[in-house]
């Protein structure tokens, strides 16, 4: 599919004492969702504060939209004002209310829409009350509750590019819901310009909204593409147990009981199984994420 | 527009059918757009890429040509066209009919005497 990226990594590699990041080739299609998958620790936020800015120090160079430098971003404020980035952690501090919240974010970004700032807020039931509540204090926030008020500060600002990290986990199934509503509006409201990159463990909550996918291990990319196409690389089977010695060769991860087994072949390799008496169904990006996951982590294992 | 998440088939091919059968029974005008791909994704509760690939699929069948930066409109359906789609139809729906037959154990014969008890029963 021809398509432009929104950021592009290449060649990036930053060395941890235990853990090193080394990211190849890693393009991000402009105008979708893009969903960052992978166990703990395998490096999804730390790629993703790379793409924000958080981490200056690494090798390799990271394109913007397809033409500023890392240089450019940190030195033109249009690039910095297109960027919005929520974390996992909290970036407010915690003795502001939600009224200082606001200003603090109206003085700090260029084209901060303070009236949807208040409706987001309202609407992600942050505040009722109007006033009363503005006078509430960032630490007296629940953890969803925080993360509801940065998504609500990064999505009035007018930017052309989301970084989420883990926006779903602190949320309840409600807010996930209005979660994937927002990001589908904001993809939605600018046909094409828009894009969200997040990373996420809640692979089955967030699929409806997720455009292409990216799957890390152990600080590499071990699987990207668009969903759609993925899930016709691999197929899901199902077999009997009778079946597994002839088929576990082929299967890039299988788990088995005693009555039989189930696993991810890549769809090239279906005409090898034939014969067998299997049950075969398009895989969904849960089953995928899964399936490349396990089988990644094997390979770690059996290498050491 | 009625979308299966666990229907078994993919959510890509449902919404390409609704398109298909809406555009051939002439619910669009020759000429005019599908919703926008975005638009319609948000409205659905779907991926962007999989609206995307329902409308590829309906550009492939020759039922809607893109347009770069526009979208997606709906070609004129001149006749033989729908006769072919049509025909695609009927045999994929004979094809199911011979399957069941199999599992029931009909005869070839008594399979065609069927269609035509049923073509007699349809004229009167």
């Amino acid at each position: 599919m021809n398509t432009t990226p929104v950021i592009t990594c290449k060649n990036i590699e930053k060395k941890y004492k235990n853990f090193t990041l080394n990211v190849e080739n890693l393009e991000f299609p402009k105008g979708f969702a893009t969903a960052l998958i992978g166990e703990n620790g395998a490096g999804k936020t730390t790629l993703l504060e790379m793409i924000a800015g958080l981490r200056l120090e690494h090798k390799g160079d990271i394109t913007y939209f397809n033409k500023y430098s890392e240089d450019d971003r940190e030195n033109n404020l249009d690039i910095k004002n297109k960027i919005g980035y929520t974390g996992t952690g909290n970036y407010f501090l915690p003795h502001w209310n939600l009224e200082q919240t606001r200003m603090a974010q109206e003085l700090l970004f260029d084209g901060f829409d303070v009236r949807k700032y208040d409706s987001i807020l309202e609407n992600l039931a942050l505040s009722m009350n109007g006033k009363k509540d503005r006078n509430k204090k960032v630490s007296e926030l629940s953890d969803g509750n925080r993360t509801k008020l940065m998504l609500a500060g990064v999505l009035s600002r007018d930017t052309e590019l989301l970084l989420m990290d883990e926006p779903a986990s602190p949320l309840d199934p409600l807010m996930r819901d209005k979660l994937c509503n927002m990001i589908q509006d904001y993809i939605a409201s600018s046909d094409g310009q828009r894009s969200v990159i997040f990373s996420t463990h809640n692979i089955s909550d967030m699929e409806n909204v997720t455009d292409y996918a990216v799957i890390v291990e152990n600080g590499s990319v071990v699987e990207q593409g668009f969903v759609e196409e993925l899930k016709e690389k691999y197929t899901y089977v199902k077999g009997d147990i009778e079946d597994l010695k002839a088929a576990e060769g082929y299967l890039y991860d299988v788990t088995s009981s005693k009555y039989g087994f189930e696993g991810l072949c890549l769809s090239e390799n279906m005409d090898k199984l034939a014969g067998l008496n299997l049950m075969c169904e398009t895989p969904t990006l849960m089953q995928l994420s899964v399936g490349i996951m396990r089988a990644n982590t094997r390979l770690g294992k059996a290498g050491k | 527009m009625k979308i299966s998440q666990n229907l078994g088939i993919p959510i890509y091919q449902q919404i390409a059918e609704q398109f298909r059968s809406d555009i051939l029974e002439g619910k669009f005008a020759q000429g005019e757009y599908l919703p926008s791909i975005r638009g319609l994704a948000k409205d659905l509760k779907i991926s962007v890429i999989t609206t995307m690939k329902a409308y590829e699929q309906l550009e492939s069948e020759g039922l809607v040509t893109a347009v770069q930066g526009k979208g997606y409109y709906v070609n004129a359906q001149d006749g033989e066209m729908l006769i072919e789609q049509h025909r695609r139809k009927v045999e994929d729906a004979l094809l199911e009919a011979i399957k069941y037959a199999r599992i029931a154990g009909m005869q070839d014969k008594e399979l065609t005497e069927t269609l035509q008890t049923l073509l007699q029963l349809e004229e009167d």
